[in-house]
């Protein structure tokens, strides 16, 4: 597939998908689930361009041929470490905000904070 | 060699142990900590002496490892975030929502903070800058107030949303260069044969970054954040004084490491757009603190303008802007919290005659707005005159004088609340300890000197000289002419007008925000690929 290779595609796929929830949807938790999904897309791409051009860590290139980058890898975990993060943060809020609200609604939480 | 990991460390940690000591000791350590850090980050700045160092941490080098970057610009944003955080703990000690919690995520950003100006490597960015999002949005809801709770998440779901377009980035870039170190990549981007393959990454980093510095389409989280009603006035001073520094200071590190992709000029009319537009939301506001967090879009706007000029006077101007609007900001906004404290109110048009009942409050006000308005002597003038001397085209001398037009005009606003007082309330004199003086003191006395010593601040800390000639003083008398205009538009009335009132009214939902950072990239992209 050219340039890219499927995970990559579906990757990128993944990503715009998420990208329109965020934009499109009115709900405050699906705001926050689109969130996972790009995140998902954007660490599917990272992992998938397992043919980087370097493979790092091992200083014998003979050896190195063959062998998947390591790096992306390490940094994943980091990534998903961190969407957990926000993702409890954002949820917390969005229960807080729900308690003194009571909507799930962007528009609605909007016209509650004027008053 | 020197431990300059500790300057990123000391903060986090002095956070963490004071949340478990008991009731009496946090204050003074988290004080004894800050002070520490600050001689740490002064010893480090006399060590390295703004020579251009990469250290390593962990052993090993670029591709692979993680550096640190020590560099003039570096350095000077890490000593004045490492200063102002001192100021601000000293003012905030006998305030009341100054807990635990509190100093502990206060003392977490600081560290976050300078790990964003130290760190080589975009990775380490993107976790630094995930983090201390997470950790604002919970400072701006501290004390629980529901608007602040709509605002914080507002702020942090736009600011992740636009994170994750950094990951994707991130990823492209990975794939075309193999590193994430800035030094590595900027060494690899000449090689680069196929240039076209580096649009999409680029159009998706820097889309994150104009986010985070909140240029022209992508600014309506900032007044949401900076000037929301109940958080404490020294989280509204860091994050305009210094947080949104930190997006453009990313602005400078990845337009520099994309050297081969010049976007110079469409960045040089984003940023005036933004200083214009940021004047007009500003001028069109009524509640004190939304004036000043609008005030530091227009400014924002016009630091960019600045680094764009392509000259380095103008880009040092800029980067001495950043400093000086770090001081004046961080005193209006400390201010702005005593006054809307005092009156319990934040309608510019209720507060009358803050002269007689604060006096060294006002005093200290009236000299950060002479120096944000540039007026002669005082600190801004000098990034002014420095940025205005980049170019000799007399189209961007107009447009400057435009945006220091705004400047005014908003501040002439701003300082209405300085009138006499005709409704005649009884009111007694707040006082306000030592301390506290003495920090509000010793800012306006940094906006004094920052003007009269500034050719040799600047030689002290970016060895460049230059001399002001004539011109500075033609200046002055510029700057007189616009006041005296600014005054007069002023009291036409023209801010209380209809088209100012729907300004003020308009309020963007969180659809409404996000739909502009697809749309802003596939700009970028659009331009990079047909202009």
């Amino acid at each position: 597939m050219g340039i890219y290779s499927y995970g990559e595609i579906t990757g990128i796929i993944i990503f715009f998908i998420g990208t329109y929830g965020v934009v499109a949807r009115r709900n405050i938790v699906k705001t926050i689930i689109s969130f996972g999904v790009m995140e998902s897309g954007a660490i599917l791409f990272f992992l998938s361009n397992g043919n980087a051009s370097l493979a790092p860590i091992l200083e014998d290139t003979a050896v190195a041929t063959g062998v998947a980058d390591p790096i992306p890898q390490a940094l994943m975990i980091t990534a998903i470490v961190i969407g957990v993060g926000i993702t409890a943060v954002a949820l917390t809020m969005f229960i807080n905000l729900y308690h003194k609200y009571g909507t799930t609604n962007w528009e609605k939480a909007k016209e509650a904070r004027k008053q | 060699m020197t431990a300059v990991y500790l300057l990123i460390l000391i903060p986090i940690l002095v956070g963490i142990i004071e949340y478990f000591l008991p009731k009496g000791y946090k204050t003074i350590f988290t004080l004894l900590g800050q002070t520490a850090q600050f001689a740490m980050v002064i010893y480090v700045y006399i060590v390295f002496k703004g020579a251009d160092t990469l250290i390593p941490l962990g052993g090993w080098t670029a591709p692979v490892g993680i550096m640190l970057h020590v560099d003039s610009i570096s350095m000077v944003l890490t000593l004045l975030t490492s200063f102002l955080f001192l100021c601000f703990i000293i003012f905030n000690i006998y305030d009341e929502y100054s807990d635990k919690h509190f100093y502990m995520l206060y003392m977490i950003l600081q560290g976050l903070l300078i790990g964003i100006f130290l760190v080589d490597d975009l990775f380490s960015i993107f976790v630094l800058v995930e983090v201390s999002t997470m950790v604002v949005s919970m400072l701006i809801m501290h004390k629980r107030d529901s608007r602040a709770i709509y605002d914080g998440l507002i702020y942090l779901l736009i600011n992740t949303f636009s994170m994750v377009f950094f990951l994707f980035g991130l990823a492209m870039l990975y794939k075309q260069i193999g590193s994430f170190s800035i030094t590595y990549i900027s060494e690899a981007m000449k090689n680069v044969t196929n240039l076209s393959a580096l649009y999409l990454p680029y159009a998706l980093i820097i889309t994150s970054v104009c986010l985070k510095s909140a240029i022209m389409p992508l600014f309506s989280w900032l007044p949401k954040a900076h000037g929301t009603p109940s958080a404490p006035s020294t989280v509204s001073a860091v994050l305009s004084g210094l947080y949104v520094k930190g997006g453009i200071y990313l602005y400078i590190r990845i337009s520099t490491m994309f050297s081969a992709i010049d976007m110079s000029e469409f960045f040089l009319v984003c940023g005036f757009l933004t200083a214009i537009i940021g004047f007009i939301f500003a001028i069109s506001q009524r509640d004190i603190k939304l004036i000043l967090s609008y005030h530091t879009v227009s400014q924002l706007g016009l630091i960019l303008l600045a680094i764009n000029m392509k000259s380095e006077f103008a880009t040092i101007g800029g980067v001495y802007h950043i400093i000086n609007h770090a001081v004046f900001k961080s005193v209006l906004f400390l201010c702005a919290g005593l006054i809307a404290d005092e009156y319990k109110t934040r309608n510019i048009y209720e507060i009358r005659g803050v002269f007689k009942r604060m006096p060294i409050v006002s005093i200290v006000c009236v000299c950060a707005i002479l120096g944000i308005t540039g007026a002669p002597l005082f600190n801004g003038s000098i990034s002014k005159y420095f940025i205005a001397s980049g170019s000799q085209n007399d189209v961007t001398q107009w447009l400057l004088g435009i945006i220091n037009f705004g400047t005014i005009l908003s501040f002439i606003k701003f300082s209405t609340i300085f009138a006499k007082d005709k409704s005649g309330h009884e009111y007694k004199k707040p006082r306000y300890s030592i301390s506290r003086n003495a920090v509000l003191l010793t800012l306006a006395l940094l906006c004094l000197l920052g003007g009269i010593f500034g050719t040799h601040i600047i030689e002290l800390l970016f060895g460049v000289k230059k001399t002001l000639s004539a011109s500075y003083f033609d200046k002055s008398l510029v700057y007189v002419a616009t006041l005296i205009f600014a005054l007069l538009v002023y009291f036409t009335g023209l801010t209380k007008t209809k088209p100012f009132v729907k300004i003020r009214e308009m309020d963007l939902g969180f659809n409404n925000i996000a739909i502009f950072i697809p749309i802003f990239m596939c700009v970028v992209l659009v331009y990079l690929v047909f202009v």
